[in-house]
């Protein structure tokens, strides 16, 4: 039996790295990516859980699911708003759309 | 629960019916919209044709007064879901009434505006009723996705796709860190259900505090996020100026109301057992708020972005009555929210049909709107002046309570700190009635008149924020109901 | 466009052949390759071999051994996403951590939603990924710089990460007994005791399909949905 806290500390570093690149990243797409790696912590904290402390073993599992399914409707949703900036400016940077203030 | 076909639980689907009311009129006018051209459907057939569905869904939800019935463990309907149930399906009633000569002049894609109105409501108030972690956050996603894409439908605006791009990859890293939060949560609590959270966080042993902790200031992040506290409030000029109008009074109405209506549920129920652990969080982000919001408000001169600091300030007070969690203020909170949404939908009125006739949206451009346009001025007069705080109107009385109830909780601090901020926010809205009031008209100096629908929304604002002002007992006794329901739910 | 229907022009042909210049060569394509792989190589062989001596004196188990093998890959392809500078190998190193996670899933007892996580991710959303990097950046130049707040960014990451690992070893987690649901009980119990939220779910979808459509659809569709 692997410790829980092994994919909890897995879990929280992906989260960071998450973080780290949407920080870092200028680029729409590559900041859409990091928010991906943050929400896979997100659902391995979910089963790690759901899997060794829910007696019922359950709820985690269905949220996991629903994470996974929510994240993938994100990208769709945020990769035509990318798509439609890139037509009218040119730029996927987020830093290059800056008619507002940040 | 641990069997799997055998426990008996309730399928009421006639609970869920409002709702569905709503969506399948959605589904209906996305379904027009397509096909306009085979129809013949004229242009006010869409808002119509919501307006008609949401009425019809607010009626229904009028059955449920004074009952309480769940709905297999994940929704509840009581008399918070009712309040806020009318509060939703009336603010975005208002909203399409008050906005649809805008909405054709400047929004692409009418149908999918209409129809992601009225999904997001129902997201909204899913937010206000779920019972189970699970069906809260989707809620909040249902309502998040619907105005991502509602801020890029401005039609001829460069700023409309860049805003709704900070907002959707900001919303995606809060719901990210709201959902690594809950995560947490649930692995202390061992479950998703608000009744069994707060079971077992009121049994708990202490071991797992740092976890809790984590999950708290997290899933504070997140809400704070969605509710535009400082310092998660980043993307909310950006988001309202790039906005279509109507879609930053939706922002500013609907989208806060939901998110303090999870925060309510979620801090009165389960995690109320552990408020010694969250109340100073609160706190500091109240503090932090109603500061920054109305310091950096003092500095703007677009309209929107003006607004959308004012309402960061007004979250500000929002968060005194969180923090300070009791019966008492959950209800004060909902009789300030009352006020607040029509004080702030009476402004954002005002300045749709200000926008239809100028253009403009620059603070700079009321000037002389006294003289062109008197019956206008005065709307965003009283508006501006009840989100101020002034006596006789909607924002004095709600306040008081607010603030009232506030000090009964032992913060008196923080009420000095929100009595300071009101005073400062007062200088800031009198000097955009000075705009209008002192200041003779640049340009065309015509008198204009808004359109018949204008007069309608206004005048039943203008009306609401003065009445409420002077005979709040009504918003009173249903704001009280309401947190009686939402305690009693636990 | 639309000059007349002549005979097909060479020239022009010939130009837009140059469109494949902009594509690494056959020759740097390999030779990244080949040296991302031994790199890769070399890393991963010690910490292979020092896996394996440990399995075989006992320290740890074979399962844990898969553990960190997996673990290993999710957070190196992790890093690899966040760091690369050519966004297209970004993006496969994605493609490395989703897979990772989904064997990880799979130690975890839950075969189906690893199965979910391969379909959705290797299936939908890597794709959809590319496609926009092939539709936007990588286009032209699929080098990015990054910004200059990346100290910065280093900092919070390192801080959030040092918070995280603290408070989760903190806390005493109860005893492990992980369960193994079937995949027909999976099904019968989403359906029954989370109807609400798979009807949301469904909303949601519908929403972000619309999202995507309006945004991605060509500007000239809106003039003439505005003139009707």
């Amino acid at each position: 039996m692997i410790p829980i806290e092994n994919f909890l500390v897995l879990s929280a570093l992906l989260f960071a790295i998450g973080f780290y690149g949407v920080l870092a990243r200028r680029s729409a797409i590559l900041i859409l990516m990091s928010v991906e790696i943050m929400l896979a912590g997100v659902a391995i904290n979910f089963i790690a859980f759901a899997s060794y402390l829910d007696h019922d073993a359950f709820s985690g599992l269905v949220f996991a699911l629903f994470v996974i399914t929510v994240a993938a409707a994100e990208v769709g949703l945020a990769l035509g708003v990318v798509l439609r900036l890139f037509r009218e400016r040119r730029t996927a940077n987020v830093d290059e759309a800056n008619s507002l203030k940040w | 629960m641990t069997d799997v076909l055998g426990n008996a639980l309730n399928f009421r689907y006639a609970l869920l019916l409002p709702e569905i009311v709503i969506a399948l009129t959605a589904v209906a006018i996305l379904f027009l919209d397509a096909f306009k051209a085979e129809f013949k459907v004229g242009y006010r057939a869409l808002p119509l044709l919501a307006v008609a569905g949401l009425l019809g869904a607010g009626a229904l939800s009028l059955v449920w007064v004074n009952e309480t019935d769940e709905f297999s463990r994940l929704i509840t309907v009581d008399n918070f879901t009712t309040f806020f149930r009318m509060l939703f399906i009336g603010t975005t009633v208002i909203v399409i009434v008050g906005s649809h000569e805008y909405i054709e002049k400047h929004v692409n894609h009418h149908g999918e505006f209409y129809a992601l109105l009225l999904l997001s409501t129902v997201g909204a108030i899913y937010m206000a009723a779920a019972r189970d972690l699970l069906t809260a956050y989707l809620s909040v996603e249902v309502l998040s996705f619907s105005l991502y894409v509602a801020v890029s439908l401005a039609k001829n605006d460069l700023r409309s796709g860049e805003a709704a791009l900070k907002y959707v990859l900001l919303g995606g890293v809060a719901s990210a860190m709201l959902l690594y939060g809950l995560s947490l949560i649930y692995g202390v609590t061992g479950s998703t259900q608000y009744t069994e959270m707060a079971a077992a966080l009121s049994a708990s042993d202490g071991s797992t505090d740092m976890a809790l902790m984590l999950g708290l200031v997290l899933v504070i992040g997140g809400l704070g996020f969605k509710a535009s506290a400082v310092p998660f409030h980043m993307w909310t000029p950006d988001a309202y100026e790039g906005a279509p109008i109507p879609v930053t009074a939706y922002l500013s109405a609907t989208s806060k109301a939901a998110t303090f209506a999870l925060i309510l549920r979620w801090f009165a129920g389960p995690l109320y057992p552990v408020a010694e652990d969250w109340r100073w969080m609160m706190s500091t982000l109240a503090v932090a708020t109603m500061v920054v919001g109305n310091l950096v408000a003092l500095q703007q001169t677009n309209l929107k972005r003006f607004l959308a600091y004012s309402s960061i300030a007004q979250v500000g007070y929002m968060l005194m009555a969180v923090a300070g969690m009791g019966p008492e203020t959950a209800s004060a909170l909902l009789v300030h929210l009352g006020g607040y949404l029509v004080t702030n939908l009476a402004v954002f009125t005002g300045v749709i049909h200000f926008y239809n006739r100028t253009g403009k949206e620059g603070i700079a451009d009321l000037k002389g709107l006294a003289e062109t346009n008197p019956y206008l001025a005065l709307v965003l007069t009283a508006g501006l002046f009840s989100l101020a705080g002034m006596p006789l109107l909607a924002g004095f009385f709600t306040k008081f309570i607010l603030f009232q109830a506030v000090v009964e909780a032992d913060y008196l601090w923080l009420v000095v700190v929100g009595v300071v901020a009101s005073t400062i926010s007062l200088y800031y809205y009198l000097m955009v009635i000075k705009q209008m009031y002192l200041y003779e008209p640049v340009g065309d100096t015509t008198r204009w008149r808004i359109s018949p629908t204008g007069y309608l929304t206004t005048g039943a604002l203008l009306a609401a924020v003065v009445v409420l002002g002077i005979w709040g007992t009504p918003l009173y006794r249903v704001s009280h109901e309401a947190a009686l329901a939402l305690f009693a739910a636990g | 466009m639309g000059a007349g229907y002549g005979p097909p022009d060479l020239t022009r042909t010939i130009e837009d052949l140059r469109v494949f210049d902009r594509l690494p060569l056959p020759s740097q394509l390999d030779r990244t390759i080949m040296a991302g792989g031994t790199i890769a190589g070399l890393v991963a062989a010690p910490v292979l071999i020092v896996l394996l001596g440990l399995q075989i004196t006992g320290t740890i188990s074979a399962v844990e051994m898969v553990f960190y093998m997996a673990a290993g890959v999710v957070l190196g392809g992790a890093l690899g996403a966040v760091l690369i500078k050519n966004i297209v190998h970004a993006s496969l190193s994605l493609i490395a951590t989703l897979l990772g996670v989904a064997a990880l899933y799979l130690l975890l007892l839950t075969e189906f939603i690893a199965l979910v996580q391969v379909l959705v991710y290797g299936g939908g959303v890597i794709i959809l990924l590319l496609f926009a990097l092939m539709m936007t950046n990588a286009q032209d130049d699929p080098i990015v710089q990054d910004g200059s707040q990346k100290p910065f960014a280093f900092g919070v990451a390192v801080l959030i990460g040092g918070v995280f690992v603290t408070a989760l070893l903190d806390a005493q987690w109860g005893d492990p007994t992980a369960a193994v649901i079937p995949f027909v009980d999976f099904g019968a119990r989403i359906f029954r005791d989370f109807s609400v939220p798979v009807i949301i779910v469904a909303v949601l979808l519908d929403i972000a399909l619309t999202g995507a459509f309006v945004n991605a659809r060509r500007a000239e569709a809106h003039d003439e949905e505005g003139r009707s």
